[in-house]
């Protein structure tokens, strides 16, 4: 049962730590997920936002360059005298400032003049076909956008753009099978070159994308602010031509840059296919992203490339996965402090109860001095208390019950002895009492021996009054009991007695009880005890003290709660000391002068009284008094024989 | 007046015999139930008299001896003397046909008081 409890505890306080430990981790980490990852995908949203602002701002730049030098001084002047030296000049210097990876100028038909690079002095007249030029020229005003350079136009530009353009494919996803790709795309611009109101040429120039690093760093490193996670940026940038990364700083496993590697079909699908924006995770090159994806289109809106940007979504997702860890810890933790809790507590309240049992079995194994330990505060405490209460009891009414065993083995040994002494005396007593009176009865008798006589004659009336003490108490008298009224009992008594207290000058008063029931009990017999306890009353008082009795209705102190009657003997006199409180039932037991008590008559009243059921109790302080009750049932059942 | 006096204990009888010879009966001692019985027996004539028996004796006590005599001679007054008088010796006496009943030890003015209270003996004695 023990074991049960403790576990019970435990368990319960097991149970609570694990339920608010899990409630706590499912709604945290569902929260923590929804939130996080939520939250990472609206940022990345916004990213791709200010990505395409920067995408786009770049061109624009690219056309204010442009057109700053169209209509630098001097310029439209060297165009019109095809000043060859002189444009080069503006050109290589635009094309550093505005870092372009080419430019150049063509006649307002679309010949070449002149372009920076190694094929910088044209020989062969040459037809530019780059789409924004004609554009320009066609609309008389200033174009910018994304436009596609076969590998011939690069070529033309510049060899090496060509090179830098070629971007090798992997050979399995390959739908065209060239095994490479070739076309470059361009952040370019065109403006029309005025000359009063006759357009006499056109300047464009551009930013050749393909394994263009400014962009999509720049992106990263302005939008994601070079945030890294686990060794790598969080944030990623690409720039697609159809599906190919020709510019990204998303990261092969071998930390080179992804160029060349494609999206996946189902971006594809919808960015380049559909013209959706995309924001959603997605498999990038070899790990999960957070990722936005939106089409570039040239100037004519045809879909030909897609601008992303990513951030890792490891980032984002470990936040929960490290709380969820987080979370298990700390309900382990509290499992463990709810165990050992649990283990303090149960010590704390079974160890108690166990000492509780243990002394239990302890007094039913007979000690009545059980080890109980240190009393505890609140309830339990008052269950040791009364665990002690009642041990006390117990050893209370086992030495009362042992006392009165003592008292009545006592009682008949001494009973049987004085019957037989008592009537082998008496026969001899006869004799001496007999020759000693009738020798009293001669006239002829000698004065001294006369007195010689009367001496014996009283000392054998007080061997013969011994004998009859002794008698009275051996005698089980049955019981001769009649209903009785117990005040007129004791009237009688103290009526006998009255002459004798006057000669002492102590005042005997009986103050009797009203309305009290008749009591069944023998007359004679309560009447010697009466007499005994009032005689004894007066032996103990001198001239000047009181012998009061009363009678009450009353219940027994001890055992069932019968009805009764109380009679209380009380004097003003000597007392009894405390030493001798416990001898005074004791047959034999006397403080009295030799010949003047035998020390039998509690003893004998005490035999009386139980015989009737009843108890008699004394109550004295030395010096002040003593006061002795005998109570009586109103119906006497017997009581021991 | 006769009195027939019977215990077992001759300083009891002696006792008895001086006490009540100095009033003037004729005092006849028995020491048992059977001596008692011969006593009574040989006493012929009608003459009243009283007996004066002791409970406690060996062989026969007292109250078989109250018994025959009643059931003989139920006109014969008898007192009881006992040495350890309990009410229940009292009464047996009592309803046998005791007279009186007198606890021993006594004194000759206790017995002799008793003896008188006794009728027969008011009528019959003459000093
Ligand atoms: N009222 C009392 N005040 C003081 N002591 C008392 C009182 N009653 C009894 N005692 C003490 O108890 C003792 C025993 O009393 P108990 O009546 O048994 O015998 P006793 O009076 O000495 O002799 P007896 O046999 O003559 O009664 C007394 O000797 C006395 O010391
Ligand atoms: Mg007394």
């Amino acid at each position: 049962m023990l074991f049960s409890i403790r576990s019970k505890l435990i368990a319960s306080l097991l149970a609570v730590a694990l339920t608010v430990g899990a409630v706590s981790l499912y709604t945290g980490v569902r929260l923590l997920k929804e939130h996080v990852v939520g939250e990472a995908a609206n940022r990345v949203r916004l990213d791709l936002n200010a990505a395409s602002e920067m995408y786009r701002t770049r061109g624009k730049t690219t056309r204010m360059a442009l057109n700053i030098t169209s209509l630098g001084s001097g310029f439209v002047q060297a165009v019109a005298n095809r000043n060859h030296p002189e444009l080069l000049y503006h050109l290589r210097h635009m094309a550093q400032h505005a870092e372009l990876d080419f430019a150049g100028i063509t006649t307002d038909n679309s010949l070449m003049l002149c372009r920076i690079g190694p094929h910088e002095a044209v020989r062969v007249p040459e037809t530019n076909e780059i789409l924004l030029v004609r554009l320009a020229l066609e609309r008389k005003a200033p174009v910018d956008g994304t436009v596609i350079l076969s590998r011939e136009m690069l070529m033309r530009e510049n060899p090496e753009l060509a090179a830098k353009a070629h971007i090798p494919l992997p050979a399995k996803g390959d739908p065209s099978g060239t095994g490479a790709e070739t076309s470059g795309m361009a952040l370019a611009a065109a403006v029309p070159i005025f000359d009063g109101n006759a357009v006499i040429g056109v300047l464009y120039g551009g930013k050749l994308l393909n394994r263009s690093e400014t962009i999509v760093d720049t992106v990263r490193d302005t939008v994601f602010q070079k945030e890294t996670y686990k060794n790598r940026s969080v944030g990623t940038a690409t720039i697609f031509l159809n599906d190919i990364r020709i510019a990204t700083n998303v990261l092969t496993p071998e930390g080179r840059r992804a160029i060349g590697t494609r999206a996946s079909a189902e971006v594809k699908t919808a960015v380049l296919d559909q013209g959706r924006n995309w924001t959603e995770r997605a498999y990038v090159v070899d790990d999960w992203c957070i990722t936005a994806y939106e089409p570039i289109e040239d100037i004519n809106g045809h879909r030909i490339g897609m601008l992303y940007v990513g951030a890792q979504e490891k980032k984002y997702t470990d936040i929960p996965k490290n709380a969820l860890t987080l979370f298990i810890l700390i309900t382990a933790g509290g499992m463990v402090l709810a165990v050992s809790f649990g283990f303090v507590l149960a010590n704390r309240i079974m160890g108690p109860v166990q000492r509780l049992i243990e002394a239990s079995r302890q007094v039913s194994d007979g000690s009545l001095q059980p080890e109980i330990g240190p009393i505890q505060r609140g309830e339990f405490g008052v269950l040791q208390g009364t665990f002690k209460e009642m041990v006390a009891a117990m050893e209370r009414r086992q030495a009362d019950s042992e006392d009165k065993i003592i008292q009545s083995a006592k009682q008949a040994s001494v009973g049987r002895l004085a019957a037989g002494v008592a009537h082998e005396i008496n026969n001899p007593l006869t004799g001496v009492l007999t020759y000693t009176h009738m020798l009293l009865r001669r006239k002829d008798l000698d004065a001294e021996v006369r007195t010689d006589l009367e001496t014996i004659a009283a000392a054998t009336e007080r061997v013969r009054k011994i004998v009859k003490g002794l008698l009275d108490f051996a005698r089980q008298t049955q019981l001769d009991p009649e209903p009785t009224d117990i005040n007129r009992i004791i009237s009688g008594t103290v009526a006998l007695l009255e002459n004798q207290a006057l000669v002492k000058g102590v005042a005997v008063k009986f103050i009797p009880g009203e309305n009290l029931p008749l009591v069944t009990l023998d007359r004679n017999q309560i009447q010697s005890v009466m007499i005994n306890l009032v005689i004894n009353a007066l032996d103990a008082t001198t001239a000047g003290d009181s012998v009061r009795i009363f009678t009450a209705a009353g219940v027994s102190g001890t055992g069932a709660a019968r009805k009764g009657i109380e009679i209380t003997v009380a004097d003003t006199g000597a007392g009894v000391h405390p030493d001798h409180l416990g001898k005074l039932f004791d047959p034999f037991f006397t403080t009295k002068a030799v010949g003047q008590g035998t020390g039998l008559g509690l003893s004998v009243s005490q035999g009386i009284v139980q015989r009737h059921g009843g108890q008699i109790r004394v109550q004295s302080e030395l010096n002040k008094g003593t006061r002795f009750f005998v109570w009586l049932p109103v119906t006497h059942t017997g009581g021991q024989p | 007046m006769k009195i027939v006096v019977v215990d077992d204990e001759e300083i009891v009888l002696r006792s008895c015999r001086k006490i009540l010879e100095a009033e003037g009966f004729e005092v006849l001692m028995a020491t048992s139930v059977d001596d008692a019985l011969d006593t009574i027996d040989t006493q012929n004539e009608p003459t009243p008299f009283l007996l004066l028996i002791d409970v406690k004796m060996p062989v026969r006590d007292g109250m078989q001896l109250m018994r025959i005599v009643k059931a003989r001679r139920p006109d014969l007054p008898i007192i009881v003397m006992s040495g350890y008088p309990t009410q229940e010796t009292i009464q047996t006496a009592g309803s046998l046909g005791a007279a009186h009943f007198i606890a021993k030890p006594f004194t000759p003015d206790e017995l002799l008081s008793i003896v008188f209270s006794v009728p027969e003996v008011k009528k019959n004695h003459n000093h």
